[in-house]
């Protein structure tokens, strides 16, 4: 009943003119920004912290930078689905299925079913950070460095899946990002790795060049290959709502997707990415057609879009109720508040209630304003498939191409881009899958150092992953699914005879 | 409908374009504003020539931050920023540049132009004053950089979870002597300021303390507040949101007095353990051969901003004290700073060695 009645307080907070007007705008950025490729949260939040520091109200520049970075992860799914361009690590999963519906004329119901589940998503995420917050972000304290080793090992695992081709070809894919993602300087003792003396591999690749070559400029790349004439995607818009099927096969998923992203999502680091891997691999389990993972499942589709969503709003939950950012967004939204007098953690429910059932509050008229933002959006964006190839390819090229040179304003990242585009047109031509690649690169820097840190701790035993309750599950879990994947090829070749692991 | 689209397209062309000009560095007004390698600096006037006296920057101004966002040197570029449109009529741009334990973002400096347009935050911090001992490292902070100013020091303080059974220094030598068990440490960065305290600690007290490196304060205070590790070590303003919250208990600091931020901790020398150390130092850095009016020109602003009683109040409440030194005197102060880290390093034994 407290509760009830300091949200309600919340949204009187909230429903001021000032707060509105605001919540509204970070929610509109957010969703520029997540459309637009190579411009992130993190960057604009701190694009626009001046601004910020001249509203004068904590509270106010909470509800402002809280909606640009959940309103972001709406528009993150946008060019997944539509170009195959993931502009957030998290939106990465989306497009996989997302684009796949695209070509077959399916974007409208792709683009719904994302919305509709980004706002069950953000709202189940809400709800529970209102009523079970405290207890929720305790469980990010539980994840030391074995736990986060394991949950990335389990990670790359379920990443592999993410092709719907030959396992052995995404583990080559998979291996290939962990190598990426060694280039730069060590992050643990400062050493150079693989930049051969030259300062702009010093910083490493930037994860934008590479999604948006592999996914988006090889798509390009690929198209070329048809006939002049033929159109990028399809002309054949069909009907923008999902069918009562779609409904059937997603509504599920949506459930499911959203309990796994709240409470993955409280894991700082690779929360959110996490959530939506575990979401996507949950749902091929479920799935009564999994084969149709990988070309075109709605349930991939609304499965890992609301997980990184309800993921989006539970890593708040560390921030308000413990003090601790999970991100890289949310670390520069705890230093805007720090800066202001508002210290975040355990006394800024009594100290500044406010501000805590404030940004709650707004966060469900956030997704209320979110989904209505979306939804008409809808048919406006299908409609840019419309345009010819010949237009909309070079624009997207373009586009991106400008998106890759603000990341760093230099040429590097563009050429990086047009580089990442040429190898990633050659490995599809070959039948790799671009996906596992960009999840290892996301996931195994967390793992190296994790990995590190725990056999520091072990003093170089191994057992340390096995001894403790949640990395020994998880590393249990991931034994269990490879026995179980072996023991099922075994029985299938013993049916039909002969048939290669590859 | 029809006409919507071109329209939105040509929206999205011109916002990006927009937002990607005022991004993290300043687009490329003048030719050589693009990062290149070291040595390519543009026709500034050299030093024996008179340049023109005044100088004032025409656009924003960027500040890098060679650390993640969130950590004290963080906070300390926000809290400029919050106060900084007082002072000066361009923006003022905080872009965090972590990795390689500050390493990545002060090359970064070191190889932008010297027009002004970018600065160094944190110079004196970890990668400056005691990296160069600890490890082999690529980068020189004397070769790479000219000092601007001073703006504060944080110590380097010891903490340990709120059940923790230390209560001080004293305890956790104890239990190290009867249990003969190594202690597990959290350190934000290898071989920076902090990780040096341990090390430190370990060494003048004779117990195993096991340093376990982070990429970043965040990840290390989660740590530690979690209770991964049993101690931890890094800067007040750090530590400060934990600590009014009650769950880290602070058992030293690694200074010859008391932090005048938080009095109540004891420093390591009064519970007897003979170890101090100056503490990470957050200087302003500038590339090499920026032009002494444009120097003159940030001097002056640094030392506005550092009256300011905004800046003044906001860095207090954040545990940072400010102790504005202009360049003569900061040149001095990270000069015996850096022979200090050495000697203290090499009396530890801790240099390292090819």
């Amino acid at each position: 009943m407290e509760t009830i009645q300091s949200l309600l307080g919340g949204f009187a907070v909230a429903l001021s003119g000032i707060n509105l007007l605001f919540g509204f705008l970070g929610c509109l950025l957010g969703t520029v920004v997540g459309v637009l490729p190579g411009l992130g949260p993190a960057a604009t939040i701190s694009l626009l912290l001046p601004v910020v520091y001249a509203m004068n109200s904590p509270a106010t520049s909470l509800i402002f930078l809280a909606g640009i970075f959940y309103g972001s992860m709406y528009g993150g799914s946008t060019t997944s689905i539509l170009l195959n361009l993931p502009g957030e690590a998290a939106s990465v999963v989306t497009a996989i299925d997302g684009h796949e519906m695209a070509k077959k004329g399916r974007a409208g119901a792709a683009l719904s079913i994302a919305a509709i589940g980004s706002f069950i998503a953000g709202t189940v995420g809400v709800i529970g950070m209102s009523f079970i917050g405290p207890p929720v972000a305790e469980l990010a304290l539980k994840f030391g460095a074995p736990e986060y080793f394991a949950l990335m090992v389990l990670g790359l695992l379920l990443a592999v899946f993410l092709t719907s081709g030959s396992p052995l070809k995404g583990c080559i894919m998979l291996f290939l990002g962990i190598f990426l993602a060694n280039i730069g300087i060590d992050p643990l003792t400062g050493r150079e790795r693989f930049t051969f003396g030259t300062l702009e591999l010093m910083g490493g690749f930037d994860f934008v060049t590479i999604a948006m070559g592999m996914f988006g400029l090889s798509e390009i790349l690929l198209t070329l290959e048809k006939e002049v004439s033929s159109e990028f995607v399809t002309t054949k818009i069909g009907r923008l709502w999902p069918t009562a099927k779609d409904w059937m096969e997603s509504k599920w998923a949506i459930i499911r997707g959203s309990i796994i992203g709240f409470f993955v999502g409280v894991i700082p680091g690779g929360g959110a990415v996490v959530s939506s891997l575990v979401s996507y691999s949950v749902e091929r389990k479920f799935a009564k057609h999994p084969e149709e993972f990988g070309k075109g499942a709605i349930a991939a589709v609304a499965g890992p879009e609301s997980a990184n969503n309800g993921a989006s709003s539970s890593s708040f939950i560390p921030l308000l109720t413990l003090g601790i950012p999970c991100n890289a967004s949310i670390a520069m939204i705890y230093a805007a508040l720090l800066v202001q007098g508002i210290t975040p953690g355990p006394f800024l429910l009594n100290d500044h209630p406010d501000v805590f059932w404030g940004v709650i509050a707004s966060m469900y008229i956030g997704n209320v304003i979110l989904v209505i933002l979306n939804l008409p959006l809808v048919g406006v964006w299908v409609k840019l498939l419309k345009i010819p190839f010949g237009i909309l390819a070079p624009l997207i090229v373009m586009i991106t191409a400008v998106g890759c040179y603000s990341l760093e304003n230099n040429m590097f990242n563009v050429f990086a881009f047009i580089g990442f585009g040429i190898f990633g047109y050659i490995v599809r031509k070959l039948d790799f899958e671009p996906g596992p690649l960009l999840m290892a690169f996301i996931l195994s820097p967390l793992m190296e150092n994790s990995l590190r840190q725990s056999l520091m701790l072990s003093q170089g035993s191994f057992s340390i992953f096995f001894t403790r309750p949640i990395s020994g599950s998880f590393m249990a879990t991931f034994f269990i699914v490879i026995i179980w994947q072996f023991i099922s090829k075994f029985r299938k070749s013993r049916k039909k005879g002969p048939v290669s692991f590859l | 409908m029809k006409k919507v689209i071109p329209l939105l397209l040509v929206t999205i062309l011109l916002s990006s374009l927009l937002l990607s000009g005022c991004g993290n560095k300043p687009a490329p007004a003048v030719s050589s504003s693009a990062p290149s390698p070291s040595g390519s600096v543009p026709a500034a006037p050299a030093t024996g020539s008179e340049p023109p006296k005044e100088w004032t920057p025409e656009r924003a101004i960027n500040i890098i931050v060679p650390y993640t966002a969130g950590g004290s040197s963080d906070l300390l570029g926000r809290a400029i920023e919050k106060v900084w449109s007082k002072y000066c009529e361009q923006p003022v741009q905080i872009v965090n540049k972590p990795g390689g334990g500050g390493v990545t973002g002060s090359v970064y400096v070191a190889n932008s132009p010297p027009d002004g347009y970018t600065l160094g935050l944190a110079y004196g911090s970890g990668c400056d004053m005691s990296m160069p001992f600890l490890q082999e490292l690529e980068y020189d902070p004397f070769e790479a950089l000219d000092p601007l100013c001073l703006i504060s020091i944080h110590t380097v303080m010891v903490g340990v979870p709120e059940n923790s059974e230390f209560n001080s220094l004293a305890d956790m030598i104890k239990w190290s002597d009867e249990t003969g068990k190594p202690i597990t440490a959290a350190s934000s960065t290898a071989n920076g300021t902090v990780d040096l305290v341990l090390q430190g600690l370990a060494y003048s007290t004779g117990a195993n303390i096991v340093i376990i490196p982070h990429d970043g304060t965040a990840g290390s205070i989660t740590t530690l507040v979690g209770g991964q590790t049993m101690i931890g070590g890094a800067h007040p303003s750090d530590f400060l949101p934990q600590y009014k919250a009650e769950r880290i208990k602070l058992i030293g600091v690694a200074t010859d007095e008391r932090d005048s931020s938080m009095p109540d901790v004891p420093t390591l020398k009064e519970q007897g353990v003979d170890f101090s150390a100056w503490g990470s130092i957050k200087g302003v850095s500038v590339p090499k051969n920026m032009p002494d009016n444009i120097k003159k020109y940030y001097e002056k602003l640094f030392k506005q901003i550092c009256e300011d009683e905004e800046f003044i109040k906001i860095m207090n409440d954040m545990g940072q004290p400010v102790m504005y030194e202009d360049i003569e005197t900061f040149t001095k102060t990270f000069k015996n700073a850096s022979e200090d880290y050495r000697n203290l390093i090499d009396n530890l034994g801790l240099t390292y060695k090819k």
